[in-house]
């Protein structure tokens, strides 16, 4: 298959970016290892993974404008057909109170009863769920992002505080059944007496 | 000839009433901050983790025999059984005589992302269980769910059936696939394990989205239009201030809790059809062979009627009754309705097996 001239020119500018990325790093890890210590070092050998990110993100926005734009354009067609039976019902301008109530009634019946059936609609599920869906790709590259700087600077990345989570779940579990068990037998063994 | 029009010069009034109403609005009715939700006296017997067990103090001289636990949803908190003392599920409960319990889920932290199904249903709704039957001396009692919460009860009545003697589903959420919500569209397309791993628990932010989109301008417009112009009547912004503290309010939903929950109701609907599991153990709603109360609110925008009824004719239980109110979600556990109607029956209904 035959390129997209889009892919082409992110393929280009990714090309060129890691390049010079690459090709700096080379040029200057030497006389910064000689100059810098600690944190600074650290960082200046991560430039690469954080300029990777910066471009996937890009590419990734590309895909996110197009479901948000999808987005909007199902909440303003819905706006425009549902203002136009509106239009239908309710021709004449409310001259007095009475009058305005009902046509107030009658706006917010058919915008809610429209938009209820766009949002229980597929065609809106499906783009919404890929909509969050390059949304959290975002949030996984910002967060790539993040911990290459966590590390840089000798904090633990967010792999690693999640393993110590999952490391202290596991442990309250087998302590919590441990104790319910515990009172399950005391029990028992009280009832038993 | 250019047409007149003629605008009554009491819509001018109106609108020159509601601005007034709007500036007076501060002077007076209370910030929602300024209120509290917790009305009926209780006391917090347990705590484990971060849930935690009220157990509410009796208001009748004699309590029947079996003690009630109510398991509140994931979503928003529990004070809506116990918002104001007119429309307050719980105190109407203790009025009839009833031993109360409510298991508050607390506000999961980044921390408690792991937590899943086993720990809510055999770890904090097993714990509350048995402090339940040790304290009051009793084999087994009477359980609640509401809502999500009834999804969890519903899987806990289905693995320790020997511990509930009556149990009541209150708008259940069992069956994903008939769901015909908003919300269930959303979760049915929602790419959960990516979520999960991403973010870790379901931010409370995701959940005012799905709250957003249902009925929105009825919700997001006339709601306020009608506060503004009822701003004299102490018990409607009594009322609404303290329905929109509440709904203001939901904590995250652990993430490994979401992920099962989403997956195994809304995506492959395994609890109805007895394929679900919770730490290896098989769920199995024909287990359920107590006598089982199943409410269902017919103008149910959250959880639809055709969710939750399929529970009634799902489980094993001979002495089982389904009741159907014309209210909504809310209206049914905290309204004139419930305290007139859904209570009186449930009450009645328990008070025949406790």
């Amino acid at each position: 298959m035959k390129p997209q001239p889009t892919e082409d020119t992110i393929e280009y500018y990714k090309h060129l970016s890691l390049f010079w990325t690459d090709l700096i790093h080379l040029m200057s890890s030497k006389p910064q290892a000689l100059g810098s210590t600690g944190p600074m070092r650290a960082f200046a050998a991560n430039a690469k993974k954080v300029s990777t990110e910066l471009i996937e993100i890009n590419q990734n926005l590309i895909g996110f404008n197009e479901y948000l734009t999808e987005y909007y354009k199902q909440l303003a067609e819905t706006w425009k057909e549902a203002q136009k039976k509106v239009n239908l019902k309710a021709p004449e301008v409310p001259q007095d109170v009475e009058q305005l109530d009902a046509f107030k009634r009658i706006w917010i019946d058919i915008f809610d009863n429209d938009f209820t059936e766009l949002f229980d609609s597929k065609k809106f599920g499906e783009n919404y769920g890929k909509l969050v869906s390059k949304e959290l790709d975002l949030t996984r590259h910002w967060n790539n992002i993040t911990n290459i700087i966590l590390q840089s600077v000798n904090l633990p990345s967010k792999e690693e505080i999640d393993e110590m989570y999952k490391e202290m779940h596991s442990l309250k579990k087998r302590v919590m059944k441990l104790e319910l068990e515990m009172k399950k037998k005391k029990t028992g063994e009280q009832n038993g007496q | 000839m250019a047409s007149e029009t003629k605008i009554d010069p009491k819509i001018m009034d109106e609108i020159i009433k509601f601005n007034k109403n709007v500036i007076d609005a501060p002077k007076l009715v209370p910030a929602p901050d300024e209120i509290t939700l917790e009305v009926t006296p209780h006391d917090v017997v347990q705590k484990i983790d971060k849930t935690r067990l009220l157990h509410y103090k009796p208001l009748t001289d004699k309590q029947h025999k079996t003690p009630l636990l109510i398991a509140y949803a994931l979503i928003n908190r529990y004070h809506i059984l116990d918002l104001q003392p007119q429309k307050s599920w719980v105190r109407n409960l203790l009025q009839q005589g009833f031993d109360v319990y409510m298991l508050d889920w607390g506000a999961p932290t980044a921390m408690d992302k792991y937590l899943d199904f086993d720990d809510y249903i055999n770890g904090y709704l097993d714990g509350a269980v048995e402090y339940i039957k040790n304290e009051s001396s009793s084999e087994k009692i009477s359980l609640q769910g509401y809502c999500t919460g009834a999804t969890l009860a519903t899987t806990y009545t289905t693995l320790h059936p020997e511990s509930i003697k009556n149990y009541i589903a209150t708008a259940p959420v069992i069956d994903g696939w008939r769901d015909t919500t908003v919300i269930s569209n959303l979760a049915k397309n929602m790419d959960v394990e990516k979520m999960v791993e991403i973010i870790g628990n379901m931010p409370p932010e995701f959940m005012y989205y799905c709250f957003s989109v249902l009925k929105p301008f009825e919700q997001g417009i006339e709601k306020y239009v009608n506060f503004f112009k009822n701003i004299d009547n102490q018990k409607f912004v009594d009322n609404f201030l303290r329905v929109e503290k509440w709904l203001s309010d939901t904590p995250p939903i652990p993430g490994e809790l979401f992920k099962q929950w989403i997956k195994d109701i809304y995506q492959e609907n395994l609890l109805i059809q007895n394929k679900m599991y919770v730490n290896s153990n098989h769920v199995d709603l024909k287990k359920i062979d107590m006598p089982i109360f199943t409410q269902v609110a017919v103008g149910d925008h959250l959880v639809s009627p055709e969710c939750s009824m399929p529970l009634h004719y799902a489980v094993g239980s001979e002495d089982k009754t389904l009741r159907m109110y014309p209210t909504g979600h809310v209206g049914m556990i905290a309204s004139s309705l419930s305290q007139k109607k859904v209570l009186p029956e449930l009450g009645q209904w328990l008070l025949e097996r406790s």
